[in-house]
């Protein structure tokens, strides 16, 4: 079977709003760039694939995946929508390619959060119906419960998760692809308003608006578009129980066996010694160290000591989330899988400019759906074939 | 990319859009039973895997770890303890809460899973507190979560 490269990044925003551009308009020079990205490629001609992902709801569309091809270049070819996160768009078009049958495919995803005018809502619609969502409330108490409970049992403290907010919009300042970059003290994000206790104000992402595409290509294809090929050395999902009452609340369950798939076909044995830095879902704070957790990163209830010790700043032993994060960048919704993928690139191709971590040859991307979803994804990368 | 771009904020137009989207849940046959047992008798009732034996709380009417159908009804009592808590000081809308709502999950001896739900008499809780339902009057219960007003602590 081919090897699988990313050939070809584009990448709009992240912005906090972005009331000149419709939402297609940010597909279109998403994808404008990501093509000339990729050696120039004309998507009319060159493309087998595209691959889009969006959630209807988040979009204020019931057929969304309808109205996406014109603006990439994808009018009568053949596309597919996956309701979901851009990495599990990012797996999708991985085994396109590996079956054989296409050389070249594009992935798209991208979030007008601007343009949602009651957000909450649609959270909280994600509830269920019968024992969840009638209890009312602002459904972000979920993230609240579940940081106590990870605190309770792990002995992470409150402060640990703070140094998450701290690092990443310190790393943002660094990223023109970020919103919410800012130089902050760890005082600031403890004084900050406990809006589900012990889950603060400056903990939990901001939204933001913007779009990524990617170019993905088989063996052959890859080495003749790019001398800077990334490939895909191993791709992983898993969904836990929507049950809140029966999920485990504190080990991310989803996220571990998402990574041990990924991890199996990338051959990492030892993650924390094999991968050279993470990009991580950090919509709340607490979700990065409970995430680097489950990505077996490093031990159950170590990883706040970790962040704590300096070890996953930008200069650390591992850096994470070298972006910025989504504390950083912005929350990009169903694109915050590739928020992820699109750092791991730049880092890889060594274009990250000041934030660039050295020598890196192998970076790990991960996804959670946000609240009050179950679902994870993992890809790992390299600039070694 | 375009050659041209809005550049004036008040050149930038939108048009506000609006989903409609009501629907119907039908409870199914484990929700009915556990509504049921709660408007009519203040029960909260748990259901049984053959194969495993874990009770879950919600019922449902498969397991998730075996995928055998459940048919075997458990009391799980109207006592549990608090298994996570937090106090919410903003509503869905980020307005400030007047006063501040106390959500947990509360777990049930011998049950897997639990109840989320409101945390009331009292603004001091902890994870481990023992507390019970407070069923509303049985006039009052439409066969809803919240039929059960809250939880509040065992004295």
């Amino acid at each position: 079977m081919s090897e699988v490269a990313i050939v070809g990044v584009g990448c709009v925003g992240f912005r906090p709003i972005t009331p000149e551009l419709s939402y297609k308009e940010l597909m279109f020079e998403a994808a404008v760039k990501a093509y000339e990205d990729a050696g120039g490629i004309n998507p009319r001609e060159d493309v087998d694939v595209f691959v889009t992902c969006a959630e209807d709801y988040l979009e204020g569309f019931s057929i969304f995946d309808e109205f996406v091809p014109d603006q990439l270049g994808a009018a009568l070819r053949h596309l597919l929508t996956v309701s979901g996160d851009g990495m599990l768009g990012l797996a999708t078009a991985y085994m396109l390619i590996k079956t054989g049958y296409f050389d070249t495919v594009v992935v798209e995803a991208h979030s007008k959060a601007s343009d949602i005018l009651t957000y909450m809502d649609i959270v909280q619609f994600g509830l269920d119906p019968i024992f969840n969502r009638p209890l009312g409330g602002h459904p972000y108490y979920i993230a609240g419960l579940e940081m106590n409970r990870y605190l309770h049992e792990t002995g992470t403290t409150e402060e640990q998760c703070a140094e998450v907010v701290v690092k990443n919009k310190k790393n943002a300042v660094l990223n023109p692809h970020a919103a919410y970059g800012a130089n902050i003290t760890l005082n600031q994000v403890m004084c900050s308003e406990r809006l589900f206790h012990p889950l603060k104000k400056l903990e939990i992402s901001t939204p933001a608006d913007g779009c990524i595409v990617l170019v993905l290509a088989s063996e052959k294809v890859a080495e003749k578009l790019t001398d800077k090929p990334v490939w895909v050395k191993g791709v992983g999902w898993c969904t836990e129980t929507p049950s809140l009452e029966t999920r485990d609340w504190t080990r991310a369950v989803y996220t571990r066996l998402a990574a041990e798939m990924a991890y199996k076909e990338a051959k990492i044995s030892n993650p924390w010694r094999d991968i050279d830095f993470a990009e991580i879902h950090d919509v709340f704070a607490y979700k990065e160290l409970q995430h680097m957790e489950a990505l077996k990163l490093c031990d159950y209830g170590t990883a706040g000591k970790l962040t704590e010790d300096g070890l996953t700043a930008l200069d650390g032993e591992l850096p994470v989330n070298p972006s910025g994060g989504l504390l950083g960048m912005g929350y990009g919704l169903e694109a915050s899988g590739l928020q992820k993928v699109l750092e791991v690139v730049l880092q890889l191709r060594g274009e990250a400019g000041a934030r660039q971590v050295e020598d890196a040859q192998v970076g790990l991307a991960h996804t959670w759906r946000g609240i009050p979803t179950a679902t994870g994804a993992v890809a790992v990368l390299s600039n070694v074939k | 990319m375009s050659l041209e771009k809005i550049t004036n904020l008040f050149d930038a137009r939108h048009w506000i859009g609006h989903m409609e989207a009501d629907y119907r849940y039908t409870l199914g046959i484990a929700g009915e039973r556990f509504f049921k047992e709660i408007k009519e008798n203040a029960r909260i009732m748990g259901a049984k895997c053959p194969k495993c034996g874990v009770v879950f709380v919600p019922p449902r009417l498969y397991c998730e770890k075996c995928f055998m159908k459940l048919e075997e009804w458990v009391d799980v009592g109207k006592r549990g303890e608090v298994y996570t808590y937090t106090i919410a000081t903003i509503d869905i809308d980020g307005k400030k809460l007047e006063k501040p709502q106390i959500y947990a999950l509360i777990k049930f001896e011998g049950a897997h899973g639990g109840l989320i739900h409101k945390i009331g008499e009292t603004e001091n809780v902890y994870i481990g507190m023992k507390v019970e339902a407070v069923f509303k009057p049985p006039s009052e219960r439409k066969a809803s979560i919240n039929d059960i007003a809250y939880f509040k602590p065992v004295k």
